[in-house]
């Protein structure tokens, strides 16, 4: 099982379009049962495919809706609250997935407040459990016979969260606006990859797809600065060779009343699928290579 | 105007590509963990040749065993390591590789009992994912030794040839010579010549440091050089006896100018009886010219001056050929 996550702790620079474009790719365009999580406590990645509902005891944050699954009169479900959230694996609880309306493709939703508990952890001995918690959950067997991919939208932070998503990952890829601050989150996220790939066992590395330039414009700016990383002897060769543009219809099939609603329900010439394609399609062959 | 050339800051740069070669470099070679205690065994190879063993920590000494006394003395010292440790900790972790399902130490076996003595559960590690190669072994073993002070000169030297063997069968048969020593284990080049010469020593000086009566690198090498038999047992058995460095440096000066005779001019040398003077050669072309200078401007060979105006005597064909024509003229006037 392959687990793929986007990672930047800077904000604003597509890690849930890019987490939602390649989850649709694996399961919609590759037929390969996929499990999107959200690691993220804002659920914008929930949001696209649950109606995710306001959290009465928080109201800022959100949570997921009743489960399609959960039947109150079912004795099974007695002690089910109906709803579940990847954050249930801090809790002791077990995780049930949401199905979405993209064949293959099924969703462990954010929980808002439990993830920012998770997050706020500070002491020393619940970090470390924190930290290996999902890789604990992605290794169980119920989790690694139903899926073939796994790929995970992250926080934009470097606190425990991304910790752990880091341990439990097998790849990573940073989307970064070419830009000088979210370029200095790629040096956070590298950080984290050297500290996690020092304490990896040789069979299971922790491989870095690369820097994937996101929400690219044709600027001087950003031509200027995806030059100065392809230039770099050290860093060139981890900067993809495939962007993705700053295009309008990537936040247009966000919308909730979006038609068609994946990128990859456009035709094939239309230039965002081609390239969501392109990147999509690199990024799957050096994860299976 | 010139265009604007925008790009990422030198700094951010550097971290960048420092954080990357970091990575390239180092992972999948060793990782760092933390191991339980329990899975951890001794090397039986290990030059430094502890008696005591991970039972003997585990379960306590025995007086019914033959090496009481010596593991009862490095229990002791152990003790002292583990207070340490009970307090602060391993500062350094220790180095192992993985052998089936236990760990084997490379270097740290002290800190590793010391620890258990401690009453810790897990250690500290840095962990190679196979056994390092014979000589990379070795010279991790031999940093991590040359940092303690209690080892012997004797197993000093065991562990330097160890070292060599391994790197023989590694990298092909070589001699060794000192700076081969000095790149393998980076000691100086002094230190590694002084090395050598006892690693070469002759059988008496060998014997007593096996017997650990000989203890101190620099008065063994200094035994080492001693080639006359009778000289050097007159020093060793100085040192044995407990005669400082500067002591042993006079003993054998004054052995030497009593029991070997000067040797006299009288004395018969190798090689065919010489007939003429060789005058030598030189690099600097301005100390040919000088001599020949001296030579002509004297007054009685002042005709000749003539001879020589025209010669360039920066070049070295030409300074030659004056220079011997010097010399003829020379002889030809003092013989004439």
């Amino acid at each position: 099982m392959k687990v793929i996550a986007f990672l930047n702790n800077k904000g604003g620079v597509g890690k849930t379009t890019c987490s939602r474009t390649m989850a649709e790719f694996l399961s919609k365009v590759k037929k390969m049962p996929t499990l999107a999580i959200d690691f993220d406590p804002q659920c914008n990645f929930s949001h696209q495919y649950l109606k995710m509902e306001i959290d009465p005891v928080a109201p800022e944050g959100l949570m997921p809706p009743l489960h399609p699954d959960f039947s109150p009169t079912n004795p099974d479900d007695a002690d089910w609250e109906g709803r579940s959230s990847i954050a249930e694996i801090f809790y002791g609880q077990g995780v049930v997935p949401y199905p979405t309306y993209i064949e293959n493709l099924d969703l462990a939703p954010g929980h808002a407040e439990k993830l920012l508990a998770a997050e706020a952890v500070r002491k020393s001995e619940v970090v470390e459990k924190v930290h290996k918690q999902l890789a604990f959950f992605l290794n169980s067997p119920d989790v690694r016979e139903a899926y073939k991919t796994v790929v995970i939208d992250t926080a934009p932070s470097k606190g425990p969260l991304t910790a752990s998503v880091i341990k439990a990952a097998t790849h990573i890829v940073i989307p970064s606006v070419m830009e000088e601050q979210p370029v200095q989150g790629i040096y956070g996220m590298l950080q984290l990859w050297m500290q996690e790939s020092l304490v990896r066992e040789k069979h299971r590395p922790l491989t870095l797809i690369g820097i994937l330039p996101n929400m690219f414009k044709q600027t001087r700016l950003h031509k200027d600065i995806l030059s100065s990383l392809q230039e770099n002897s050290a860093i060139g060769k981890y900067v993809l060779p495939v962007t993705l543009s700053q295009r309008i219809v990537f936040a247009e099939v966000d919308s909730a009343n979006a038609n068609p609603r994946s990128i990859f329900d456009f035709p094939e010439t239309h230039v965002a699928r081609r390239e969501a394609y392109d990147v999509c399609n690199y990024i799957t062959e050096r994860v299976f290579a | 105007m010139k265009k604007k050339r925008f790009g990422v800051s030198e700094a951010l740069s550097r971290g960048l590509s420092d954080t990357i070669n970091v990575v390239e470099n180092n992972s999948g070679v060793f990782r760092n963990a933390i191991l339980p205690l329990s899975r951890i065994e001794l090397d039986p190879d290990n030059p430094r040749k502890l008696a005591i063993s991970l039972e003997d920590v585990r379960q306590g000494l025995q007086k019914t065993d033959p090496l009481f006394e010596r593991k009862s003395n490095e229990l002791e010292k152990l003790r002292e390591l583990a207070f340490t440790i009970a307090n602060n900790g391993v500062i350094n972790p220790v180095v192992v590789y993985k052998r089936g399902e236990l760990y084997r130490i490379v270097a740290g076996e002290r800190r590793c009992l010391a620890s258990i003595l401690a009453g810790k559960a897990e250690i500290e590690a840095r962990v190679f994912n196979e056994k390092p190669k014979g000589y990379e072994l070795k010279l991790i073993q031999w940093v991590e030794n040359t940092a303690r002070e209690d080892l012997t000169l004797n197993e000093r030297i065991g562990n330097i040839r160890d070292i060599f063997t391994a790197y023989q069968s590694q990298h092909g048969v070589s001699a060794l010579t000192a700076t081969l020593l000095k790149n393998m284990t980076g000691l100086s080049l002094p230190q590694a010549s002084y090395y050598l010469s006892v690693i070469n020593a002759p059988e008496d000086v060998q014997t007593s440091i096996e017997k650990n009566e000989l203890r101190s690198l620099d008065k063994a090498a200094i035994l080492a050089s001693v080639t006359e038999t009778e000289i050097r047992q007159i020093a060793l058995h100085a040192c044995v006896n407990g005669c400082s460095l500067k002591e042993l440096r006079q003993i054998i000066t004054r052995s030497k100018q009593t029991i070997i005779p000067i040797k006299t001019s009288s004395e018969k040398k190798r090689g065919r009886t010489l007939s003429r003077v060789n005058m030598g050669s030189t690099h600097n072309t301005r100390v040919i010219h000088a001599i020949v200078h001296a030579v002509i401007t004297r007054p009685e060979y002042a005709n000749f001056s003539e001879q020589f105006a025209k010669i360039q005597w920066n070049h070295y064909e030409q300074a030659t050929q004056g220079f011997k024509k010097m010399v003829t003229l020379l002889e030809e006037m003092i013989a004439g």
